[in-house]
This record gives C-alpha cells, sequence and structure tokens, in this order.
C-alpha cells in the first residue's frame, strides 16, 4: 500500500517535471498541463481516445508484472504483441473468439522461445526476448510486404481483419477483456498456492528450490502467460482499433508495458490505473501536438522521467 | 608482533568471540582452525583493526595486514591499478603506476607478470596471488590470511607456504585460519583451536597431530555412549550410499567443506516429498520478503491469506516462534525462529524422510534443544532422519549410526561405539 502511494507521488512529480519541460518549447507549464487534461478526459471523446489506448498498455503491463513477479525479465512484450497480432489476423475467419485465442497462444509460443534458450543454453531472457522484438518486427514486416499483403497490393499493409470485437459504446469489448484480465491475474498471483510459489520463486529462487518448488516449471509457466497477455493485447488491438497489420503496428506498446508495470509496482490491479495514466498522457499528448505544436514525443518523455523519479526514489528509500 | 587480550565480540545475542587472549609472535607461523561460526574471522578482523571488539584490548607493534577470504579487488582495473589503490599519489601515468607495480611484486617474491591486465582476466590462483601482494605491499609485521587455500590448486598452495615462510623467516608474524588439517600440519609452527567464541587449545604443531585437533574442533564426543537401538523400520532411504530405516537418525559428520553441501542439495533434487532443512537458513531456508503464513503455506496445495493466516497462528504456537504474528515479514525473524519456521514447514507434513543440514549452526541453546527434540519426536513417529552435520556433539547426541565424510566420500556406516573410537581420524583423513 504504501509503495503504490509513493508510486502515485512519483506519477504526480513527473507529471510536473513534464510541465516544466513545456518552458524548453517556449510555452507556459500551465498551459501545457490543461492541455493535457482536456485532452485525455476533457471530452467523451476524448475519454474514449484513452480507454482505447489504455487497453494494450494494461495487458503489455499485466505481462510485464507477472513475468517480473516470477523474476523473469521479459523485455520481449513488443514481440509477443506481433505475435499475438499475426495469430489474430489469421485466426480472424473463425471468428472473434478463435482470434483471441490464437492470439493468446502465439504471444506464449513467441515469449516461451525465450524460455527455451534459457532452459538449453542459459541464455538471460533480458537479452533473448529483447533479440526475439527485432525478429518479430521484421517477421511482420516481410508478411505486409509479401504474402500478408493487401489483395490492392498498394500500400504495405494486410486486408482487414475478417472479424471486429463488439463495440462498447464508443469503445470495444476489449477494455472488459482488460479489466478481466487484470483481476484474473490479481487471483493468480495473490489467491492460488502456484501464485504463491510464483511470487516465491521470483523473490527467492534459491529458497523455492529447496521448498521443493520446481522453479524452471515456474518460470516457463510465467513466461507463456505473460506472453500471452501481451499476445492479447496484440489480437485486441487488431481486431478493436487497426483492424489490420502494417510495419509500424505495435508502436511501442510493449516497451511502454515496463512503464506501466513499474509504476503499478508490479501490482496486477494497479496496473489498472497505471495503464489509464500513461494511456491519458498518449491521447493528451496528442493535443498537445495539434493545438500547441509540441511533439508528441512529450508522451515518451513521461514514460521516462516516471521510471527515473521511481528509480530515484527507490535509491533513497534503500540507502536510508 | 600483535597481543590481544581478553577479546569479546557480541552479535546481537550471539557472542561470537567470548574472552579470548592471544599473542602473535613475530617470526612465527601460526594457524588458527575451528569450525564455521567458531569465531575465527571475527576475531582476526579484529586483530586488523576491521572490528571493534566490545571488550579486551588489541595492542600491535608494527602494521596489520588482513587477506579476506573473498576477493577485495576492483575487476575492471588492471592489476597495476589495484596495487596502487590506496596509496598516496598525486598524478602518476600508467607507465610509472605498471612500473611500480612490477617492482611491489618483484619484492614480495611472488610471481605475477603482466601488469597491464585486467583483474577480471585473472584465474582465481592470480587474484589470491595479487590479493597477497597487496597485502605484503605495506610491509605489515602481522600478516593474518583468511583460509588463503581454499581456492588454491596443490601446486598454487605449495608456492603460498613458500612465501609464508620466507615472510615469517624474515620476522613477520604470519596467521591463517584453515580447515584444512593437513595443511596446517604441514605449514604452522602453532596451533590454535576455536569453538564456539572460545579459544580451547594454544598448542606447538609439534605438539599435536590432525586426528586430536578434529577432536578438539568439533568438541569430544561422548566417552563410550549409552547403546540403544531403536526398533527398525523398513527401509525409508536408499540412495548416495546410504540406507536409512524408518524411525532411525544416521548423522553424516565432516568437517565443513568435504561435500555435505553438495550431498544435501543432490538429495534434495532426488526427494522431493522428503522434508529438508537446508543449511543456510537465511538463504535457502524462507522467503525474506514474505510473510510467516506465506512462507509455511509455499508446500501447500491450497492458498487462501484468511486461512493460511489462521494454520499459521496454530504453527507459530506449536513451534513456539517467536514472532509478532501470521502477517510478520519472516526475514525480520531471529535465526532461532526463522529455523523454527523451517521447521514447522518441513515436518508439518509427516514426511517418511527428513534431510537437515546444520539445523542448529549459530542457534543458542533453547532454539538448539528445541529443534533437538523435534527431531527426536519426528524419528519417533516413523520418519527416517539423515542429520548432516560437523557438530560432532550434535550427531552423538541424535544419531543411532554415522558416516564420516571426508573429500566427498562417505565412510561406511558405523556404530556409536565405533564412531567414537574413529570419528576424528576419519574425518582429518588420516585413517
Amino acid at each position: 500500500m504504501k509503495r503504490l502511494l509513493i508510486a502515485a507521488a512519483a506519477a504526480c512529480v513527473a507529471l510536473l517535471l513534464l510541465a516544466l519541460s513545456a518552458l524548453a518549447f517556449g510555452h507556459d507549464p500551465r498551459e501545457l498541463l490543461a492541455i493535457l487534461v482536456r485532452g485525455s478526459v476533457g471530452s467523451p471523446f476524448a475519454i474514449a481516445g484513452t480507454l482505447l489506448k489504455s487497453v494494450p498498455l494494461l495487458l503489455t503491463g499485466l505481462s510485464v508484472a507477472i513475468a517480473f513477479r516470477a523474476g523473469v525479465w521479459n523485455i520481449g512484450g513488443e514481440g509477443q504483441f506481433i505475435a499475438g497480432a499475426l495469430a489474430g489476423l489469421l485466426g480472424a475467419r473463425y471468428g472473434v473468439i478463435v482470434s483471441l485465442l490464437a492470439a493468446m497462444l502465439a504471444g506464449a509460443a513467441w515469449a516461451s522461445l525465450a524460455t527455451a534458450m534459457r532452459l538449453w543454453r542459459n541464455a538471460p531472457e533480458v537479452l533473448t526476448t529483447i533479440l526475439l522484438n527485432f525478429i518479430a518486427i521484421h517477421l511482420l514486416g516481410w508478411c505486409v510486404n509479401g504474402p500478408l499483403q493487401e489483395r490492392a497490393a498498394q500500400y504495405p499493409q494486410t486486408d482487414a481483419a475478417a472479424a471486429t470485437l463488439p463495440a462498447l459504446g464508443s469503445v470495444h469489448f476489449g477494455v472488459v477483456l482488460a479489466l478481466a484480465a487484470s483481476i484474473g491475474s490479481w487471483w493468480l498471483l495473490y489467491r492460488t498456492a502456484e501464485g504463491l510459489r510464483l511470487r516465491a520463486t521470483g523473490l527467492n529462487p534459491s529458497a523455492a528450490r529447496w521448498a521443493g518448488i520446481r522453479v524452471s516449471a515456474q518460470l516457463a509457466r510465467a513466461m507463456a502467460v505473460s506472453g500471452a497477455a501481451a499476445g492479447l493485447a496484440g489480437g485486441i488491438e487488431l481486431l478493436g482499433v487497426t483492424h489490420r497489420l502494417f510495419e509500424r503496428f505495435a508502436a511501442g506498446y510493449g516497451y511502454a508495458g515496463i512503464a506501466v508495470a513499474l509504476l503499478a509496482q508490479l501490482h496486477p490491479l494497479a496496473v489498472v490505473a497505471s495503464a489509464l495514466f500513461f494511456g491519458a498522457l498518449t491521447t493528451g499528448a496528442g493535443e498537445l501536438q495539434r493545438t500547441a505544436g509540441i511533439s508528441s514525443g512529450v508522451a515518451t518523455l513521461g514514460q521516462a522521467v516516471v521510471i527515473l523519479v521511481l528509480i530515484g526514489v527507490d535509491y533513497v528509500r534503500t540507502r536510508r | 608482533m600483535l597481543r590481544l587480550e581478553h577479546i569479546g565480540k557480541l552479535f546481537g545475542a550471539h557472542r561470537a568471540v567470548d574472552d579470548v587472549s592471544l599473542t602473535l609472535d613475530a617470526g612465527t607461523i601460526v594457524a588458527v582452525v575451528g569450525e564455521n561460526g567458531a569465531g575465527k574471522t571475527t576475531l582476526m578482523r579484529i586483530a586488523a583493526g576491521e572490528l571493534a571488539p566490545d571488550a579486551g584490548r588489541v595492542a600491535s607493534r608494527g602494521g596489520v595486514a588482513l587477506v579476506h577470504q573473498h576477493f577485495v579487488l576492483v575487476n575492471e582495473l588492471t592489476i597495476a591499478e589495484n596495487l596502487a589503490l590506496g596509496i598516496d599519489f598525486r598524478f602518476a601515468t600508467r607507465r610509472a603506476l605498471e612500473r611500480r607495480a612490477e617492482a611491489v611484486i618483484a619484492e614480495s617474491g611472488i610471481a605475477l607478470t603482466n601488469v597491464q591486465r585486467r583483474v577480471e582476466m585473472l584465474s582465481v590462483g592470480e587474484k589470491s596471488k595479487l590479493e597477497l601482494i597487496k597485502a605484503i605491499a605495506t610491509k605489515p609485521s602481522t600478516l593474518i590470511l583468511d583460509e588463503p587455500t581454499a581456492v588454491l590448486t596443490p601446486h598454487e598452495a605449495e608456492e603460498l607456504f613458500r612465501v609464508m615462510r620466507r615472510l615469517a623467516a624474515s620476522g613477520t608474524a604470519v596467521t591463517f585460519i584453515s580447515h584444512k588439517l593437513p595443511e596446517v600440519m604441514a605449514v604452522a609452527e602453532r596451533v590454535v583451536v576455536m569453538r564456539g567464541g572460545r579459544l580451547v587449545l594454544d598448542t606447538r604443531a609439534s605438539d599435536t597431530n590432525a586426528e586430536s585437533l578434529a577432536r578438539v574442533m568439533v568438541a569430544s564426543p561422548p566417552s563410550p555412549p549409552p547403546a540403544h537401538e531403536r526398533a527398525r523400520g523398513e527401509v525409508a532411504l536408499d540412495r548416495e550410499g546410504l540406507v536409512l530405516h524408518a524411525g532411525e537418525i544416521v548423522a553424516v559428520v565432516g568437517v565443513a567443506g568435504n561435500g555435505q553441501t553438495e550431498l544435501a542439495a543432490r538429495l534434495r533434487d532426488a526427494l522431493p516429498d522428503a522434508g529438508h532443512i537446508p543449511e543456510d537458513r537465511t538463504r535457502d531456508g524462507i522467503v525474506a520478503a514474505m510473510t510467516l503464513a506465506e512462507n509455511l503455506a509455499l508446500k501447500a496445495s491450497r492458498w487462501n491469506p484468511r486461512a493460511a493466516a489462521k494454520h499459521a497462528e496454530t504453527m507459530i504456537a506449536l513451534y513456539s516462534i517467536r514472532a509478532r504474528g501470521p502477517l510478520q515479514r519472516a526475514g525480520d525473524l531471529s535465526g532461532g525462529n526463522q529455523q523454527k519456521l523451517v521447521l514447522a514447514r518441513e515436518l508439518e507434513r509427516k514426511p517418511r524422510v527428513i534431510v537437515a543440514a546444520e539445523p542448529t549452526r549459530g542457534l543458542d541453546l533453547e532454539a538448539t534443544r528445541f529443534v533437538h527434540d523435534q527431531l527426536r519426536a519426528a524419528a519417533a513417529n516413523g520418519a527416517a532422519i539423515l542429520l548432516i552435520t560437523s557438530d560432532l556433539d550434535e550427531a552423538f547426541a541424535l544419531a543411532d549410526a554415522l558416516h564420516v565424510i571426508y573429500r566427498k566420500k562417505l565412510s561406511e556406516r558405523l556404530g556409536r561405539a565405533e564412531a567414537a573410537a574413529r570419528v576424528g581420524k576419519l574425518m582429518a583423513g588420516v585413517a
């Protein structure tokens, strides 16, 4: 609880620092904050935009949180997101449910490649997952320029997926799925014996092994669930928002998930709030670009500042 | 020369060093031997001025250099740069540092070449040479080495002994901590034995032998023990050359570092259903960041916070764990209470086989007695217990039969009477 309060404070500090950065663009910090707020929650349209951005962030944030809880550094959300979307596109002809299941399976499989390399050659996940990202990005690039390119063969993109997520007002059903995933992850981690063992593995793998826990099985499972969450994010983004795949489809959601999870202190329920915060920041930054001519890169800057503030707070806390 | 007078040192309630007086004379090689946790390193750190004693005083003529068991080197720097650390200089070129390092090494009489190599590229043997050179470079009148041969090949160890003898011949007081009795007998002129923080023997090396040293290190085995063979049940464990029957306690004894840790780890992997009490309880026994309730539930088939808390309260009472409650962090418990927590988790499900490694190391008397009572009770209820310990008193207090482990090899099974007669020799590897 205390850690979450600290994280919330860190988010506020990050917002203030971000506002101060307006000075560098020749703007009033108060004006920047006002536009950010208006652009993200100032109208029903803005709120819908924030929600839509938050859904993939929530799921990739969960993905990172679950893996980190088990002590695995899954930096491969981006690749698992793409793998999920590709499988989702192929599965869409059999309907939404099959498409999303395929997306989860593909995300899990892509993440499990890193587990396999860990088990066979003791290759660290930090490296393998990030390298798998590049492979996935180029695989997607090849697909949209080759076998999966639209029938018109005009742009490097696919045809629209054969299925679409049901609408829910001005957002899509993915909002419900993401919330359910968050609650489901919380239940798995904090209300089941296997979740307890997964957390023990992350906190002290050596003691976990002595307590009879099969550590490598825990790691493999955590990685698969983590990959499934990121894959689901890709599938939902495809069926709910973009409807087709193109080269820059992943748009950094996988990496942004790291910031989301860290701000949420790796707690699956807090990930909801954290994803909303970053989702709002992203939509607000879009508004900044449109009305004030400030680069929407401000959103990425915001992510970086949050992480740096959190690291700073942790540093101060552990030094005392 | 260095004189320690009535030194005492407390860590919490644990008396690490208890009223020790010792004089290290110029020109003499002294070996300090004793079990893990006997207080050797603490005493030597006090001698070197790294720790302040709670009682007594340290008087030394000239400098004291202590070479730690673990390397204290900067991996990213070169040999020359590491040797320059702590030296007062204003400005030096790389070349000047290297020339100085070569001079220091030549003076030490230890062979170490290519001083521009970074430390991370060095072999373990070379790193320990560098540590030794660093210490000698300060021209100490007293040089203390903490288990200097632990990571050396026999050849490297011989080289080290030559350097130690030469330093002693030139008037340095040389002291080394060791577990290895053969090398103690080969190198030391005087042997000091510590046990439980006290100095229990101070003798000329020529007046003793490895066997009697081993016996003093781990306290004397009791005179002919009462013959009490429990009724044997069926075979519960048959592995690694160990055969255990239901209801009996068999001890594996030996000087630490003879393969006990590896044996326990192999049994852990081979026997997932057994109860395992690891020797390093803080690292392997508990998850420090989790609560008592969570730690107790690690082997459970279900997890429900409320039920787990209730269950934990029962276990806290049953195992008299001193804790604020089931939601306290396990890492905040004292060592004895952490061990009770591990016992509670491992014994609760009444496993047929229990492997307990150093179950009372570092515990106070009351906690030790509690652990022993629990193990006896488990055996009385039909569990086969393998007790891996370097504490002979403990082995004889609990075990029906003993094996000695020396250089990763187990002796045959010894009955209590036979063990009392032979265990010292077997532990020292002189049988």
